[in-house]
């Protein structure tokens, strides 16, 4: 049971390996802040539609199935948005644009798909939170990379007097201004897809 | 037929249940949205105004960039006007309020609500973003083509001309509003 969560970090990691979400994944890793918001967003409404859709497998009928889950996951992607807007406005207004393209964000219908309408609710949760967290983590990879080369700075939430801004000596005053541009996200994506499978292969030969 | 029918009303159940759902969550933070936004346009305001009374909001029905504005006076006397604009973006409309002085100048601008792309357009949030416009107009031409830049300026809006752009031409129209309306 444990394996339907722990797989989603590296073994079945649906940025490097899956290869599923790239669209948000490369919008938002500009900033570490931004990708921690999209990955708790994905998060909860991964979470939600995974409960919903196993709870419902038997409910929903066979031909109908992908309106019925684009209805669910689109009502827990709009209430992600009106509760983010309403509590959370600056985190809201960085993400801008991509809380609503996690409807169509792969990783969420894939998973409803491919996992939630055959198993059980208990395995779907984990299976959820793994995905989620594993989605989370490569995005917030992508975006230390991007965002230590591309501005110079490492952007957290901001506590007290830390203003939520690392700034790294050297880098901050002549970034290397592609890695915050398209490119530098798809140049960044490729070589970590690279490592990704180079881990997975290691695994691969040892077991 | 039968199959269509039980088909369809399962999934209209689905819908119906959602719809339910997402209007107890809109009622909820409907109110705390509306008054986090007015909040917003209130401040950016206050900024603006650089300590002259903010008149009555007067809006313009045109086709144009000008949706209202704002007369900031002293003692009585029109000093500046706030002009509420609507730009061309590169993701849709953005909105931005600007404190024009009376002869043309663009006294400052912030960018409010807005679908630019994170790391490029939207870095127009940013107050240093601005520095670019402000003070021109009056005699100078506030900037809205990479052309009107220097060389360093023109790197900070590399990969987001379209913005850029957008801003450049609604604050050419507020600065050519406000000549228009003049001290009233």
């Amino acid at each position: 049971m444990l394996k339907e969560f722990t797989k989603g970090f590296i073994k079945e990691n649906p940025v490097f390996i899956i290869v599923l979400g790239l669209c948000p994944a490369l919008g938002v890793s500009t900033k570490v802040v931004n990708s921690i918001g999209m990955g708790a967003g994905v998060i909860f409404v991964l979470l939600g539609s995974n409960i919903f859709v196993s709870l419902l497998k038997n409910f929903i009928p066979e031909k109908v199935r992908i309106p019925a889950y684009i209805v669910i996951i689109a009502s827990f992607v709009t209430i992600v948005e009106m509760v983010m807007e309403a509590f959370i406005p600056a985190l809201y207004d960085s993400l801008g644009v991509f809380v609503p393209l996690i409807v169509v964000n792969c990783v969420i219908l894939g998973r409803a798909e491919a996992f939630a309408n055959k198993n059980t609710v208990k395995a779907s949760i984990l299976d959820a939170l793994g995905m989620g967290l594993g989605f989370t983590l490569a995005l917030i990879i992508i975006a230390l990379v991007r965002e230590v080369f591309g501005l110079g700075t490492i952007t957290l939430f901001p506590i007290g007097n830390f203003n939520g801004v690392i700034e790294i000596p050297g880098l901050i005053d002549s970034p290397v201004r592609v890695f915050a541009l398209a490119a530098g996200a798809l140049l960044v994506m490729g070589f970590l897809k690279a490592l990704f499978t180079w881990i997975e292969d290691i695994r691969r030969v040892k077991q | 037929m039968k199959e269509v029918m039980k088909i369809g009303g399962k999934l209209a159940a689905i819908c119906a249940i959602a719809a339910i759902a997402l209007g107890i969550v809109n009622a909820i933070t409907e109110p705390i949205i509306i008054a986090a936004r007015a909040e917003k346009v209130r401040l950016a305001l206050i900024e603006l105004s650089v300590g002259l009374e903010i008149g009555e909001l007067n809006e313009v029905n045109n086709e144009g960039a000008i949706l209202g504005y704002y007369p900031l006076s002293s003692l009585e006397n029109i000093k500046a006007y706030i002009v509420n604009i609507i730009g061309s973006g590169y993701a849709g409309d953005m909105n931005l309020l600007t404190a024009i002085s009376l002869e043309g100048e663009v006294l400052s601008v912030v960018l409010m609500k807005h679908t630019e792309t994170p790391g490029l357009g939207k870095e127009a949030e940013n107050a240093s973003y601005m520095e670019k416009f402000i003070g021109k107009g009056n005699g100078s031409i506030i900037p809205s083509s990479k052309s009107h830049l220097d060389p360093k300026e023109a790197d900070s809006i590399a990969g987001a001309s379209i913005t850029f752009i957008g801003i450049g031409k609604a604050l050419n129209e507020a600065a050519d509003f406000v000549g228009q309306l003049g001290g009233m």
